[in-house]
């Protein structure tokens, strides 16, 4: 491709021989990673390794009379033989696979659109990030009010916009909707962050190449197919993976608004974990599951990256 | 390096905290407790008041959340905080006592509160290995079921005069049809699916009605669930309460816990708390009856047990615990809060102070429950799974899944976790 994006930052050509030429500076650079170093391993690199030590053992959430035992691999062929873990898995992805196209869509159209040089511009992009600064557990408990079976307010807007030929909706409470709703005010409240990654994204695309595209007669949606979305590669890769991380961890919508149900439709991994470890008091066993779910999210973040490597860049 | 220093920094900070809180010369009982914002604004008055009366004491309290009260007390175990007293749910004891967080509480409170207690307290402060007394409270509980006067009368219902002429089974299945095709009401009955299928209340309310049809969540000789929580008349239980919910006659999960009084009243039965009574009495009046749980088999059962107070073993200062708990059940607005909040009596002395529970009040017939039908949840420490497991197989159940297998898993899950701790001894010699 012909548009690349700005040069890298000079640091990335002067790392390459540093230490070659300057046995000093090696201990200098050393000295300055290692804080961040120090940091990394006392609070992710040793605490990982821990859980995968505690996954292989039937430790407690508390001490308990029983002693703790090394069982190896047990808890990961219990968690593969429950079927709620793979009911879990399979919602999550469920939820992955609709949230993706409704809050990037969301996300995208919005930062197109207050990309624009329109009047009150930053009102409404301040307006449009609002959700994604409100709490959680606060969107959750008023969309848990909009939700309400069979007056709630969103079922009476549904119900006087048809004319009443739509039946009131219960859509914390069927198992068929229930995902689904949660995808709804999942996608409201999170579309702020992302519009902002897509929103500098825009900025990033330089006016020269618009400008360029103009003079050679491209129409609006030519430059926008051939200038920003080529220009967008990398916030779209990043937006993507950073997406269906998150995704993978839904809790807490699950945890206030439907515990898991109905009828298990809304078991999350996460949820699946916190259930076992803390409710259950099974440290070990959770632990296997945390491990698992490292495991998934760490393939599926080298896959994306690559499939998009092989198209796009 | 880094990492030593950020170490010993913490280690530091901590230290001169725990001096600082020594400082005053204080002696200081963490308390800790869950509730509604008034049982909150009511426990800090009474430690005000204790404090008052013993200025050489400073009580601390800690609230925790209801939903997630055990979720927070074990990250205390873990993070080596436990309070001084803890306010507990009744079934978790067993559970508390054998990982040994809880001491005997019989010389630790005055010994008129202790003659005072019913049995059914005493049942529910119980550990059943050493039959030692480990908590105790103002407060029971029970469950009944509410009854909307004016349907029951339109459908010509029998009104039960107290526990022994309960409902049977095919009377209360009988008057759920009638209900359904009466004008006005919305759903025949709310078995409050609204309190979520994560708190307590599935396994408490629900757990009742599995013992009366002759069956329960597990043996409580054997200690093994599968062939009880499985077993037939179990399968036949929860197919009939399945059966309900396919037949629209219980009010949705997602509708709220007030249908039975609110606006049209669209709830014709309350499947209730004895605590649903204050509030729905306000709005109902005269028109709320209140009824014994009907027998589902060959006896009738009803829940027991809520929220007792036990002193830890991490205790320094138990003696001092303990007289903070003897003041506060002997406390006078203590217990007028409680009466009005119609709390369900746990002593004697309360009991003939609530005009709602004695002889001829509205209440009763519930009262009447605790030394007829209450049954405590089962006082094995797997408690927290089997109760976990029964509320997922309910929620499998009441949402359309297959009865039979939700209550084979359940029942396997709940065994694989007293094998996996070897059979919790001394719990697995208790034959």
């Amino acid at each position: 491709m012909t548009l690349q994006q700005p040069a890298l930052p000079a640091t990335a050509v002067a790392t390459r021989p540093a230490w070659h030429r300057d046995r000093g500076r090696l201990f200098q650079e050393i000295g300055m990673l290692a804080p961040a170093v120090a940091l990394l391993t006392i609070f992710l690199i040793v605490p990982f390794l821990l859980s995968f030590w505690t996954a292989m053992t039937n430790q407690p959430l508390v001490p308990r009379p029983t002693p703790v035992r090394f069982i190896g691999f047990t808890n990961f062929l219990r968690i593969f033989k429950d079927d709620l873990f793979w009911t879990s898995l399979w919602n999550v992805s469920r939820f992955t696979f609709w949230i993706l196209p409704v809050q990037c869509g969301l996300a995208f159209a919005t930062a197109l659109l207050l990309h624009q040089k329109l009047p009150f511009r930053n009102f409404f992009r301040g307006l449009f990030f609002l959700p994604a600064i409100t709490s959680m557990v606060v969107v959750c408990v008023i969309w848990g009010t909009l939700f309400q079976y069979p007056t709630g307010p969103l079922n009476q807007v549904i119900g006087f916009l048809s004319g009443g030929r739509i039946q009131p909706i219960d859509w914390l409470g069927d198992p068929n909707w229930a995902m689904f709703s949660i995808v709804l005010l999942s996608a409201w409240q999170a579309y702020g962050f992302q519009m902002i990654v897509y929103l500098a994204g825009l900025q990033g695309i330089p006016d020269e190449l618009y400008d360029a595209a103009r003079i050679d007669g491209a129409n609006a949606f030519q430059r926008f197919w051939h200038v920003t979305m080529p220009g967008l590669r990398p916030t779209h890769v990043f937006v993507l993976v950073i997406t269906t991380i998150q995704a993978f961890k839904l809790y807490t919508q699950v945890a206030i608004l439907t515990q898991g149900g109905p009828k298990s439709s809304t078991e999350t991994v996460v949820h699946y974990m916190v259930r076992t470890g803390f409710e259950e008091q099974k440290l070990g066993y959770a632990s296997a599951v945390s491990v698992i779910l490292f495991v998934i999210v760490l393939i599926i973040a080298l896959v994306q990256r690559q499939l998009l490597r092989r198209f796009d860049v | 390096m880094m990492g030593k220093r950020l170490l010993s920094m913490f280690v530091a900070s901590a230290a001169l905290g725990i001096v600082m809180s020594h400082a005053e010369a204080k002696t200081v009982i963490h308390v800790m407790h869950q509730g509604d914002p008034g049982w909150v604004t009511t426990y800090g008055e009474v430690a005000k008041r204790f404090e008052a009366a013993n200025p050489d004491v400073d009580i601390e309290l800690i609230y925790a959340p209801h939903d997630a009260y055990n979720e927070k007390f074990s990250a205390a175990v873990m993070s080596k905080q436990m309070p001084d007293v803890m306010e507990l749910d009744a079934p978790f004891l067993a559970n508390y006592v054998w990982s040994g967080y809880l001491q005997p509480i019989k010389p630790l409170i005055d010994q008129d509160i202790l003659d005072d207690m019913t049995e059914s307290n005493v049942a529910q402060g119980t550990y059943p290995i050493d039959k030692d007394l480990y908590a105790v409270g103002l407060t029971d509980s029970s469950v009944v079921l509410y009854g909307n006067r004016k349907y029951l009368e339109a459908i010509g219902a029998r009104i039960p005069k107290g526990v022994d002429d309960a409902w049977t089974r095919e009377e209360f299945e009988g008057y759920l049809e009638k209900l359904s095709k009466l004008e006005g009401v919305k759903w025949p009955i709310d078995t409050f699916r609204g309190y979520g299928i994560k708190t307590e209340w599935i396994t408490y309310a629900y757990g009742p009605i599995l013992q009366s049809a002759g069956c329960d969540l597990i043996d409580r000789k054997t200690w093994k669930s599968v062939g009880t929580l499985d077993s037939d008349p179990c399968v036949d239980t929860l197919a009939m309460m399945q059966q309900w919910v396919k037949n629209g006659w219980v009010v949705p999960q997602s509708s709220g816990t007030n249908q039975f009084f609110a606006e049209g009243h669209p709830a014709a039965l309350a499947f209730g708390g004895h605590w649903f009574y204050a509030e729905a009495a306000a709005s109902m009046k005269d028109d709320i009856v209140v009824m014994p749980l009907p027998k589902f088999g060959p006896k009738g059962a009803s829940p027991n047990g809520t929220w007792i107070w036990g002193i830890t073993t991490a205790s320094e200062h138990p003696d001092i615990a303990g007289k903070f708990l003897s003041f506060m059940l002997k406390d006078k607005q203590y217990r007028d809060y409680a009466k009005n909040d119609s709390a369900y009596p746990g002593l004697k002395s309360f009991a003939a102070d609530s005009p709602l529970y004695s002889a001829g009040g509205p209440m009763a017939v519930a009262f009447e429950q605790a030394s007829k039908t209450a049954i405590a949840r089962p006082p094995h420490p797997a408690y927290p799974t089997i109760t976990s497991a029964f509320m997922q197989a309910v929620d499998e159940i009441f949402n359309g899944g297959d009865v039979k297998a939700a209550l084979t898993a359940a029942a396997e899950k709940i065994d694989t976790d007293i094998e996996e701790n070897d059979g919790y001894p001394p719990f697995d010699e208790q034959q």
